[in-house]
């Protein structure tokens, strides 16, 4: 199934080094124990073929009109943004060299690195940036990244091999924004032709160490290696074929028949199977998604706060996880398992995180419904774990009296609902590039500036999200984001229950992978067979 | 019989016209669009409104399928507004590729089918027949996705072997194309040829009963040809009907099984449309599939008339 996200955020080192002062030289180095990609491997050899076996098929390829997270895995790896999300919440320069930052904090100067060349074989320069960032930055051109670049008022070529950004305010995630998760660099005026945006899934443009080589629906997706790309002696592998699995037992005997390589799995009855098997390797990497309830204020009684409050009381987040992914991740407060460290607010300071079925029915008596009430949980048709999950919440919700009624739709339906912000009371499953003001402001900071999704309309936690977004100081900025965080846990717009693990089954020649906790596949790019 | 054709193929553009315009408001009564696929739960109303502009989902329905109508008259079927490829090569190679499938599974069905049915209706009441009838039942009542599991994950227990994944068309390598359909085939071609021979008893037994072979055996004729020349004959004609529904049955449910081995065939093509709303793939896509059903039928009748001088067609 197709998942859908939020982007990411900016660079912790960056604002040490200038830690809200006048100009700045910014130059992000190699962030200590992270490397671009994943870590570099020794001995490694060059060339071969790599099947990679995916139970999601992305429906299309273009990284420009299509937000959906299946797309964005396999993109990464052939279209390039100037930063790289580092998993450790740094922003890490990839076609970007390093920035300086204005004393107003509102104009970026980026440096190029050099050398790079577009997989048509032109090299890149300033204008194929400036083109590219303010292709997607215009709302008409149809790219789900539109909003999350709204803050830019410009992009101009200053000469080849430097880049003028300006923003309408300050705005400490604006790096990790520029990152791989929508768009990318390609060459100026490539949208000019009609046909442009359908060709994207035939031949690639972009810089990234990978080349498309052929798009099959319902068959494959065919990588080969960029023999032009930037960083000397990478790729390793000549040629990685994604080949779509439609359902896992067929994946699964193709894993132990070699028939597949590597592929991630989700489901815990799938992971069982693959465990012990002779060749096979089984991994597990922590996430930036987040398996939740969301609570629309729109449906009566959930606009009361009390009634809220009441239902994270009665959830016992562990349970729902141990029958919905088999204990296969974290159990979560307000912030995902892989940005916890970073980010997250400790647990003992989050109100209603315990369960507590009496305050709850006390909470739910003063709202008026001593005895209850009736309410419809939406889950998505094709989310297995939902399913488990459903029920599981039906029995801890009916010791308060709540009597849940469960309604599965269609993902299309699912997203309808939520755009139009009718979601009510649902499951969601949503993850995050690693940067707070790109996890939270979009989805919770009050109409207009945000979207508000859950008709939260809470003016305490809006105006937190705008201080987080705005301090450069990453002390000061944790200790905004850990109040956000306790007013969200306090007044409950949504109850994020777990981080699902990413869960890499690999062949035994299959060397040095390692999954990014997006989930993209970042980590083929220093992948080799040995 | 020209003329029957002629008149036939005309009915038939009729009834592709008006399948077109059911499946065209079918396709846009699902909620939900390709726009809100594609840019998600986080998506910006003027990014939306700009891709439906593009994608002329802004205009009204009648005005999308005038202007839809017009492009297939003249022969485009347009691009596929997710996978950004034309449509009648995607269409056209998920068509081959269920064909291909199609076709195997009726000869294999055919070949195990028939000669199993009238091994059955010949021994009537005894051992052959009682297995026979055991074999149709299962298959008749094994579920297809049921057959393919098990001898996919049988293959795989027993030979350490499984199909390949990756689809190869048959002119590219035929060793690779036969090893990826090969279970596919076997797995539709079992559930049918229990169909198949049970129709073929059935059809063979009642026919036995019947004046014009007690007057074939009075006469003198020898068995084979009282069979072969008599007997086959007159169930032909209900024969081939079945061969046509089976034909269609396979075309149009084989979704599951290329779900299951993970061929890119025309179900499996229709289904991902779907769910990504891809509305040129569905329309086109669906109406192949009236378009063949309908040749299906018109073949079907035409050999009525190969079967059986006495038919008349008109």
């Amino acid at each position: 199934m197709t998942r859908f996200d939020i982007p990411g955020a900016v660079d912790r080192r960056t604002f040490l080094a200038f830690g809200g002062l006048a100009v700045a030289a910014a130059v992000i180095g190699p962030a200590g124990a992270a490397e671009l990609y994943g870590p570099k491997p020794t001995g490694a050899k060059t060339g071969g073929t790599l099947n990679m076996g995916l139970l999601v098929e992305p429906p299309g390829l273009d990284p420009f009109h299509q937000a959906a997270d299946a797309r964005i895995r396999l993109t990464v790896l052939i279209y390039q943004g100037l930063f790289y999300e580092s998993p450790d919440g740094t922003a890490m320069p990839l076609l970007a060299e390093g920035f300086d930052l204005s004393g107003d904090r509102l104009i970026y100067t980026v440096r190029l690195r050099k050398g790079v060349k577009f997989h048509t074989g032109q090299p890149m320069t300033a204008k194929d940036v400036a083109y590219s960032y303010n292709y997607i930055r215009n709302p008409k051109n149809g790219s789900p990244g539109a909003g999350d670049f709204a803050m830019i008022t410009a992009v101009e070529a200053v000469d080849d091999a430097t880049v003028r950004i300006t923003i309408s305010a300050p705005n400490a995630a604006l790096p990790m924004t520029l990152g791989n998760k929508y768009g990318g660099v390609v060459p100026a005026g490539y949208f000019d032709d009609p046909e442009a945006k359908t060709k994207l899934n035939q031949a690639s443009v972009g810089t990234g160490p990978f080349k498309l080589s052929e798009f099959k629906p319902n068959s494959n997706a065919t990588l080969v290696r960029n023999p032009d790309y930037w960083e000397p002696g990478v790729p390793y592998l000549d040629r990685i074929n994604f080949i779509f699995v439609p359902n896992a037992a067929s994946l699964l005997v193709g894993l132990r028949n070699k028939r597949i390589d590597i592929a991630t799995l989700a489901r815990p009855q799938d992971v069982k199977q693959v465990e012990g098997v002779a060749g096979l390797t089984v991994e597990r990497k922590p996430s930036f998604n987040q398996k939740a309830i969301d609570l629309g204020a729109e449906l009566k009684p959930l606009d009361d706060e009390r009634v809220r409050r009441a239902i994270a009381l009665a959830v016992d987040k562990d349970e729902i996880m141990r029958a919905s992914i088999g204990g296969l991740g974290n159990v979560i407060g307000t912030m995902v398992a892989g940005m916890q460290d970073s980010w997250g607010a400790p647990a003992d300071k989050l109100a209603n995180q315990k369960v507590d079925i009496a305050a709850a029915k006390k909470l739910l008596a003063e709202a008026g419904h001593p005895d209850g009430f009736d309410l419809t949980l939406t889950t998505i048709i094709g989310y297995d774990w939902m399913d488990a999950a459903g029920v599981i919440l039906r029995e801890q919700l009916g010791k308060i009296g709540i009597r849940l009624a469960i309604q599965r739709v269609e993902l299309g339906v699912w997203v309808k609902n939520f755009q139009s912000k009718q979601m009510g009371f649902t499951f969601n499953d949503w993850a995050t590039v690693p940067d707070p003001n790109l996890l939270f402001y979009r989805h919770f900071h009050k109409a207009p500036e945000g979207a508000d999704f859950r008709n939260w309309k809470n003016d305490a936690a809006s105006k937190l999200l705008d201080e987080g977004r705005v301090e450069s100081d990453p002390a000061k900025r944790r200790d905004i984001y850990v109040r956000y965080q306790q007013v969200m846990a306090e007044s409950v717009p949504t109850i994020m229950l777990f981080s699902a693990d990413h869960v890499v089954v690999r062949g035994q020649k299959v060397q040095n992978y390692d999954q990014h906790p997006t989930g993209w596949y970042y980590g083929l790019a220093r992948t080799w067979i040995s | 019989m020209g003329v029957y054709i002629a008149k036939r193929l005309a009915a038939s553009a009729v009834t592709a016209l008006l399948a077109s315009i059911v499946v065209f408001l079918l396709v846009r009564s699902v909620p939900g669009d390709v726009v809100g696929q594609m840019l998600g739960q986080t998506s910006d109303p003027v990014a939306a409104k700009a891709l439906r502009e593009f994608f002329g989902l802004d205009q009204p329905v009648w005005r999308q399928y005038a202007s839809w109508l017009g492009r297939v008259l003249a022969g485009d079927f347009g691009t596929s507004w997710t996978r950004g490829q034309p449509v009648m090569g995607m269409v056209g190679s998920a068509l081959g590729v269920t064909i291909q499938l199609a076709a195997a599974t009726l000869v294999l069905a055919t070949a195990i089918g028939v000669p199993l049915g009238i091994l059955a209706a010949i021994y009537e009441g005894r051992a052959p027949d009682r297995i026979v009838q055991a074999f149709n039942l299962l298959g008749l009542a094994a579920p297809v996705f049921w057959i393919g599991l098990m001898l996919l994950v049988g293959m795989s227990a027993s030979f350490d072997w499984s199909p390949p994944l990756m689809y190869v068309p048959l002119h590219e390598s035929v060793s690779e194309n036969l090893s990826m359909i090969a279970l596919p085939v076997l797995s539709l071609a079992l559930l049918q040829a229990a169909a198949y021979s049970q129709f073929v008893r059935q059809s063979i037994v009642s026919a036995l009963g019947q004046d014009y072979v007690r007057t074939a055996v009075a006469k003198g004729l020898s068995t084979r040809t009282v069979f072969f020349r008599h007997l086959l004959r007159n169930i032909g004609i209900p024969l081939v009907t079945f061969m046509g529904l089976i034909l269609i049955q396979i075309l149009g449910g084989a979704v599951i099984i290329e779900s299951l081995f993970a061929l890119p065939g025309l179900g499996r093509l229709l289904l991902s449309s779907i769910e990504t709303r891809d509305y040129p793939v569905l329309q086109a896509g669906l109406l192949v599939v009236v378009v063949i059903a309908m040749l299906v039928n018109l073949v079907v009748d035409l050999s009525y008339r190969i079967i059986d001088p006495r038919v008349r067609l008109s």
